[in-house]
């Protein structure tokens, strides 16, 4: 080892040792002292001379001891550690300063970490199984439109044999399952897959084994239908029994085996869903019955493609050889040909993107919003930081006297600036652990915006801490140190010594300079804010904007109740006989006002359309629902001529159907529209028997969709799953238990049916928009509060630090109010100067913000007028006290303490 | 980070009374009195080695690794702390004396010079 470095380690180890050292030091040297007192009385001295001798040769005990010390004290990491404690004491000694720089900090920490736990979970984190950075996402690509991640079974199937540049290629498909419990069936959240998924995630089982092939084959494999659960669902369904391989799992009235358990970390190749249980994709006639998206053809576009490519295989060669397949792949689909020919002059082909972390659907959706979001917490962050760096600066300015005095008693400026630094850095990992501390409850809280509620297809967001997370907490902690700090520590050094003992408190004297600094800071602290402000006004103007545009209908008050019919014995008449009998039930249930049906709750995101006709006309597309009578009565819709539904509207009695405002116009833009006809792709004909309001159906941004209405009992599905639509005054939470016992009591073998208020649907729908403005407005009031501060703290530090002048200016005369307006407009230049500057930049960064606007311009004058006057009045009222204490001074007290 | 501090070695400078201490250990451990003693003797009581220097050198050339200490029974068996060279110690030892006698050589040849 290197001298120096096995010195490094003594020194190190001595640090741990001292007493020992100390001990066995004080041992050495006596014995030293013995064997000189020894020999001096060999040479003939006497005992107490000998004695003495040997005293004066060694000399005083405690100097040794220093001198020793000295060699192996480690004074670098010793002074480090006894700034630490000066600082602390200091921070612990103005415990106002400390306390809201700490909040300042943690504030914006906070928010940065949870967002970013966030963005690290949905965009950053791979899929947890080995080599994840070989799997692959596969996509439809045409001209001018977006890539297409769904596929038909059979595009699938072709591709699943391609071997040349794939390991494996599967697809998954995320499904609410329908398990028998003892209390009837349950609703399970699961996913179909295919053959060769477990094969490409590459993940063990907990128990038994996967799902393979085999399992995949038309039918189930000879011994039936096998199944993998979770772990979760392991223990919660099962108590975790060991011999769980081998038992039975009922799933849509038929029974599945399980055959393997997988281990809690895996979970599957979306992270944002976390299925209990993973059945074949062949079971999909089963499980989905009536409907069977399996033998659908190219109609039934349901599922997600992904692959793991060959080791040494790269994303282009994949993506050209994916290309070389696209067109026997769609010519072999056994599609229309008119469909085809359309594909193939639409340059169809298919290619893969990086699937390193997983396939989910949201990501696309949230990613724009969360990356705005980064941006808006980063600019309350560099707020904090602006801010506490002006509230160093000032206090270093009251501290200039203490520094210049340590200074000329032969302190460094190195010394100086490192002493300040670390009680910067102490401020900022003080105010990083507070905020790192908090980051969980804040990203949880956003998780659960971001998912909208527990609903059956909300998803799971992962927002657990990793290294990811740790690393880019002590990345801000290091930054916001140097920002807070290095200025101040700096200015609060620099300068004449002599100037600054002599002038003390009041040295002001300095040049333009010193004072451009930390008003500049403070400038930019202001337009910062009001960036920000602004940014949050225009976000919230556009949800007030959203929630007040016209839905067509009144959601307050109307619950939707869902009961899954597809899985029981009857259909036809006898269903609606069930319906009917729904619906007298729910009519008795306490504060029911209005109960009816539809088969598409507006604005959930499923939907229904078709094409129809005039005769003779072009064919038009609509958005269509089933609805039960007395639907329009419950919704609020308007009913504009003709009359609606009622239990009579049978299949026998002729098919009719009901056109929204925009649809009549649509179809019948001249003349009466009740009583004529419309005909659907097959040549039905429908007889229009009202015009009713139009209603958002789709999207509460934008106008409102021609749309369609045909009675439940005339619905094309087998066995309908309807939604009860019921108005309810008051409370609507009695109506779970309510229709819990209706449905176990008219339909025993249907799961419970779920209920979800209108109000949370639609707060769902627009849950971005909601998320932003509501994000928005609580980092502007947090970037208000801080700048608040910021104008508060350094303007009370510079007043105070002018006490004395301020009382001569009162003892000779000046009037309070002028001396008021003196202090007062200091702040008020800055504000003027940052809001000015802010304004600007606001103007040009909003457009960033257009794509999360309804009906709001992004230069709209009214809303940056009002953020100006919001930040303006706060920043007055943080500049006021300060003005009113100075105009308070006792000038023969702020004399005589001079 | 050594601290070059000669207030106290008195007339041996620091390098040179490190040195004499690994050379004093060359011959096999050693406690700090017998260092001073061998060094006092062998020089004809010219060099007078002074604890105050003493000790901080030996402290020293241990922390850096060229000698190991250890506590044993010293010859009027009592307990003593005994330095020992270490291998670098040893190597240390070597470009030191070679150091030293080309220095002491180009000074004689210069104190000679007419």
């Amino acid at each position: 080892m290197l001298p120096a470095i096995s010195a490094f380690f003594g020194r190190l180890r001595s640090l741990f040792r001292k007493r020992r050292m100390d001990r066995e030091m004080s041992e050495e040297l006596e014995f030293h002292r013995e064997r000189l007192r020894e020999k001096y009385l060999q040479e003939g001295m006497s005992e107490s001379a000998a004695e003495r001798a040997a005293r004066v040769r060694l000399g005083d005990a405690r100097r040794w001891q220093e001198r020793l010390r000295e060699v192996w004290s480690f004074r670098l990491l010793e002074e480090l550690m006894r700034d630490v404690r000066f600082s602390l004491r200091l921070l612990w000694k103005s415990p106002g300063f400390t306390a809201v720089a700490m909040a300042t900090l943690a504030l914006g920490v906070s928010a940065n970490t949870a967002v970013f736990a966030l963005i690290d979970s949905l965009l950053l984190r791979p899929l947890p199984v080995p080599a994840a950075h070989e799997m692959v996402v596969l996509d439809l690509l045409e001209d001018g439109s977006r890539p297409g991640t769904s596929f038909c079974t059979p595009f699938f199937r072709s591709l699943e044999g391609q071997s040349d540049v794939f390991q494996n290629v599967f697809a998954f498909v995320n499904d609410t399952l329908q398990v028998r419990a003892d209390s009837g069936n349950v609703s399970v959240h699961g996913v179909m897959v295919s053959g060769q998924y477990f094969a490409a995630m590459q993940v063990k089982p907990l128990l038994g084994r996967y799902l393979t092939p085999a399992d995949d084959k038309e039918g189930g494999s000879p011994s039936g239908f096998a199944v993998v659960i979770s772990e979760q669902f392991w223990k919660s369904w099962f108590d975790g029994a060991s011999d769980v391989i081998g038992r039975k799992l009922t799933i849509a009235n038929v029974p599945f085996t399980v055959v393997g358990v997988m281990p809690k970390r895996f979970m599957g190749a979306d992270p944002t869903q976390q299925p209990q249980i993973y059945a074949p994709m062949s079971a999909d006639p089963i499980i989905d019955a009536p409907r069977d998206h399996l033998h659908g053809g190219t109609h039934a576009w349901w599922l997600t493609v992904m692959a793991r490519l060959r080791p040494s295989v790269e994303l282009d060669k994949a993506n050209a050889a994916l290309q070389a397949v696209s067109t026997s792949v769609l010519l072999a689909s056994g599609g229309e040909p008119e469909w085809i020919k359309d594909e193939e002059m639409h340059h169809f082909r298919l290619a893969a993107e990086s699937g390193s972390n997983g396939f989910a659907y949201v990501r696309s959706v949230f990613r724009k919003p969360l990356l705005t979001m980064f941006a808006m917490c980063g600019g309350l962050l560099l707020l904090a930081c602006l801010n506490l760096a002006s509230l160093l600066l000032a206090r270093g300015a009251v501290r200039e006297r203490e520094l210049a005095t340590r200074r000329a008693l032969g302190a460094t400026r190195a010394r100086l600036v490192r002493q300040l630094m670390i009680e910067s850095l102490l401020l900022a990992a003080l105010g990083t652990g507070l905020g790192v501390a908090l980051a969980p409850m804040v990203s949880h809280a956003l998780a659960a915006m971001l998912s909208g509620g527990n609903g059956p297809d909300s998803m799971v967001l992962d927002a657990s801490a990793d290294w990811r997370l740790y690393g880019f907490a002590a990345a801000v902690a290091l930054i916001a140190s140097v920002l807070i700090g290095l200025v101040p520590a700096l200015r609060a050094t620099d300068g004449d010594l002599n100037e600054q003992i002599k002038n003390g408190q009041h040295a002001q004297q300095r040049h333009a300079r010193a004072k451009l600094i930390p008003r500049l800071l403070m400038i930019s602290q202001v337009a910062l804010a009001l960036i920000l402000v602004s940014g949050a006004a225009l976000l919230a103007t556009s949800l007030v904007r959203l929630y007040r545009t016209g839905l067509g209908f009144d959601p307050h008050g109307v619950v939707n109740i869902a009961f899954s019919m597809d899985k029981q014995q009857l259909d036809g008449d006898q269903l609606m006989e069930i319906y009917r009998q729904i619906e007298v039930g729910l009519k008795a249930a306490p504060g029911v006002k209005e109960v009816s049906f539809q088969s598409i709750v507006p604005l959930s995101h499923r939907n229904w359309n078709g094409t129809y006709s005039t005769p003779g006309g072009v064919r038009q597309l609509i958005w269509l629902n089933s609805v039960g009578p007395e639907y329009f009565h419950t919704m609020r819709i308007a009913v504009e001529q003709g009359r609606t539904f009622t239990w009579s509207d049978s299949k026998a009695s002729g098919m009719k159907i009901i056109l929204n405002r925009s649809a009549a116009k649509r179809f019948f833009p001249k003349g009466d529209v009740v009583g004529r006809q419309i005909i659907d792709h097959d040549k039905g004909v429908y007889e229009v028997v009202a015009v009713v309001g139009d209603a958002k159906y789709r999207d509460v941004r934008g106008p409102a969709t021609p749309a369609g209405y045909v009675p439940i009992q005339q619905d094309p599905q087998k066995k309908p799953s309807l939604n009860a639509v019921v108005r309810v005054d008051g409370p609507w939470a009695p109506l779970v238990p309510f229709s819990r016992e209706l449905a176990a009591r008219l339909a025993p073998s249907i799961p419970a049916p779920v209920i979800r208020p209108m109000d949370d649907v639609i707060d769902t729908s627009i849950s971005t928009e909601r998320m932003m403005a509501l994000l928005g407005v609580f980092f502007a009031g947090c970037s208000l509060l801080v700048t608040a501060i910021g104008l508060y703290g350094t303007l009370s530090y510079t007043t105070a630090r002018r006490t004395n002048e301020i009382g001569i200016r009162i003892a000779l005369g000046a009037r309070r109010l002028r001396v008021m307006m003196m202090v007062f407009r200091e702040n008020a230049v800055l504000v003027v100067i940052g809001s000015g500057a802010g304004l600007a930049v606001a103007v040009s960064l909003s457009t960033i913000l257009t794509s999360f606007l309804y009906e709001t311009s992004t230069r709209d004058p009214w809303i940056l007028a009002a953020a100006t006057v919001t930040l303006v009045c706060v920043a007055s009222a943080a500049s006021i006290l300060p003005a009113l204490r100075a105009s308070w001074i006792d000038p023969m007290q702020a004399i005589r303490a001079e | 980070m050594i601290r070059e501090d000669s207030a106290d070695s008195g007339s041996l400078l620091q390098g040179t009374l490190e040195m004499l201490v690994l050379k004093a250990l060359a011959r096999g451990p050693q406690h700090g009195y017998a260092v001073a003693e061998w060094i006092h003797h062998v020089s004809h009581q010219l060099l007078k080695v002074e604890e105050g220097a003493l000790y901080p050198a030996l402290h020293r050339l241990e922390m850096r690794g060229f000698l190991n200490a250890e506590w044993g029974a010293s010859e009027n068996n009592r307990r003593a702390k005994f330095y020992r060279l270490t291998a670098e110690g040893t190597k240390r030892l070597d470009a030191e004396s070679q150091r030293w006698a080309r220095l002491s050589a180009a000074v004689a040849f210069v104190m000679q010079s007419s």
